[in-house]
């Protein structure tokens, strides 16, 4: 202890044990009053609202009562923070509705405005800080095949057993997929883009692989995340072949003004840090009847989105008339999401 | 923003910047901001307020194109008439009227009325195609049709008399409302494709019998320019929204953009 303290007369020793004990009660009652801010005052949809939000339970588990109670504490806490009337939807999957999603990819045009509108609609992170974007577009290069890079050698003489075309030599495309690609004006004659984003898969690795079970396939085909169970492990990331699973690495940074205040409690409500997002196909949309706002958005109509179920649909127009392939389908996931061309 | 966690000293400075970047937030989606649909120039819409907070489109900041639509059905007229054959008895069918965008100087109507009234320009006799040096002003590419390879021209669309229609093939009009009347005499595979839902554009709902907006032909292609040169692809090109940011540390693409070429020593093996 410094000299100059020990120098310290009785009464300024009892003054510091009277302090003491004073800045002990104020600690006190300042812990005890900030429990009770907790519960109550003075902010009561923020801390009501984040008290509860942690002991509820996984969404799938609530009675409806508790899905009533958990979507009017965030409905609350939402539109205290954004300023504006937030809705937060419920809504279940639609008995006898399976949707099927279907791109075009030889109409795309790579504009990217599918990733915007996106952005848009579910309340993605944006700026440069933490960017979340669902879907990307991937700019490919058209095939330069020619005689004179068919190579008939194989492997060199001497080597393997190889027949047809040069394990050396590459033919045809050559470039791989560009995410970056920014050109003045799309599309490029020597290019076509394709698309991807969560495949709503029937049989989904990210479920699979799911510790907690916040990630599951609703009956009419949407994978959806409840967040509030998310532990951002990362596993569904790693699982998913088709890296359509981002992580919020911060907190997230939604403008109050240009949050859309429509949300649905699986989809596109505000999220936090450290929890898993994608693609839900606008479920606050679709379960209404609208189409996705990427598949309305398209310019030129590449996108199309229906009910697998019902055999007028556009979505199955498309399968049946069309030249239709699944990304990956090796894997076995059975993604609802499909390409084809004309 | 940094902004938000340094020192105070900087806080002068974020004020600043706010008090410079604000203006231009604020104009953003505003209303009476104009902004296209599919086709820069050709299918404007202007952002207006619909109901209190919900406008009626949100615009691109960067690419001034239609992001967003809060009303997919504001300003539609009822399809009406058109010649959908399959059965729409229950949905609910609507399109925007082309007329108002295409007339909006009333210059079809003008010309119309004051000399393509079958009075003061002679109709033409015969059926050649020949170029046209008039008309640059209302139709830029009109020295540059690129519809049906050079082999039609006008009048093969335009109504000869009339100049606020189109034409079939037997010399009726054609609303400029209903395009694919006439665009589907000869391209019926492709209309046929549309009807179905499988060309083209809707918004609004997907489930059965709910109310759609259909695109229209024109609200897409050019038709005096859908070739549109070399890339062929029957629609503009656009600019393209911005890319995603780089990953932390990235300085740039490049690596995208290298051919993985053949090996350095092409006849051996390493």
């Amino acid at each position: 202890m410094p000299k100059q303290d020990s120098s310290k007369t009785k009464d300024n020793k009892l003054t510091s044990r009277r302090d003491f004990l004073r800045s002990a009660g104020n600690y006190t009652v300042a812990s005890l009053s900030g429990a009770a801010m907790l519960l109550s005052d003075p902010k009561p949809a923020k801390a009501n609202v984040t008290w509860e939000e942690h002991f509820q339970k996984n969404y799938r588990l609530m009675t409806d009562e508790e899905k009533q109670e958990a979507i009017e504490r965030l409905e609350t806490r939402y539109s205290e923070e954004y300023g504006k009337q937030v809705t937060v939807d419920g809504t279940p999957s639609i008995e006898g509705v399976l949707f099927g999603y279907a791109l075009n990819i030889q109409k795309c045009i790579g504009c990217r405005r599918c990733v915007k509108a996106c952005v848009a609609e579910n309340n993605q992170s944006r700026g440069d800080e933490q960017q979340i974007e669902w879907i990307r577009v991937l700019r490919m290069e058209k095939g330069k095949f020619s005689e004179a890079d068919r190579d008939q050698h194989g492997y060199p003489e001497s080597f393997g057993v190889q027949v047809g075309g040069n394990a050396y030599k590459p033919a045809g495309v050559v470039l791989e997929g560009q995410h970056y690609y920014e050109p003045e004006q799309v599309p490029e004659k020597d290019a076509f883009y394709f698309p991807m984003q969560c495949m709503q898969c029937e049989k989904p690795p990210c479920v699979k692989v799911c510790p907690v079970r916040t990630t599951y396939r609703d009956p009419d085909g949407i994978v959806v995340i409840d967040y509030n169970w998310c532990i951002g492990c990362r596993m569904c990331i790693g699982a998913c072949p088709y890296w359509a699973r981002r992580f919020n690495w911060g907190e997230p940074n939604l403008p109050k003004e240009e949050m859309n205040p429509v949300t649905h409690y699986l989809g596109n409500r505000p999220r936090m840090k450290g929890v898993v997002e994608k693609c839900s196909f606008c479920v606050q949309r679709t379960r209404k009847g609208r189409w996705t706002a990427c598949v309305e958005v398209c310019p030129v109509g590449a996108r199309k989105f229906g009910n697998l179920l019902d055999p007028n649909s556009e979505i199955r127009k498309v399968l049946a008339k069309k030249k239709v392939f699944r990304l990956r389908a090796d894997l076995n996931t059975y993604p609802k999401f499909f390409y084809y061309m004309d | 923003m940094t902004c938000y966690r340094n020192h105070q000293t900087l806080f002068g400075l974020c004020l600043l910047l706010f008090l410079f970047t604000s203006p231009l937030l604020a104009t953003e989606n505003q209303t009476d901001q104009e902004c296209f649909e599919s086709r820069d120039g050709m299918s404007q819409v202007r952002v207006r307020e619909i109901s209190p907070g919900l406008v009626n489109v949100k615009c691109s900041s960067t690419t001034g194109g239609v992001l967003w639509w809060g009303d997919p059905f504001a300003g539609t007229i009822p399809m009406g008439d058109m010649d959908i054959e399959a059965d729409y008895s229950n949905e609910e069918a609507v399109v925007k009227p082309r007329e108002p965008e295409l007339d909006k100087n009333k210059m079809l109507t003008i010309c119309s009325m004051a000399c393509h009234d079958g009075n003061y320009v002679p109709i033409p006799h015969s059926k050649t195609p020949r170029p046209l040096k008039m008309h640059l002003d209302t139709v830029p590419d009109a020295m540059n049709l690129k519809h049906g390879k050079g082999n039609i021209w006008c009048l093969d669309c335009h109504h000869l008399v009339e100049r606020t229609k189109l034409i079939d093939n037997f010399g009726y009009s054609i609303s400029f409302n209903q395009p694919q009347k006439l665009c589907g005499k000869c391209h019926g595979q492709v209309y046929r494709a549309w009807r179905d839902g499988l060309h083209g554009k809707r918004i609004g709902m997907w489930d059965k019998g709910g109310k759609k907006r259909w695109w229209v032909c024109t609200e897409c292609h050019n038709p005096h320019d859908v070739e549109q040169k070399e890339r062929n692809s029957g629609f503009a090109q656009l600019r393209p929204e911005p890319a995603p940011n780089l990953p932390k540390g990235m300085v740039n693409a490049d690596h995208e953009r290298m051919h993985h070429g053949a090996h350095p020593d092409e006849t051996g093996h390493e």
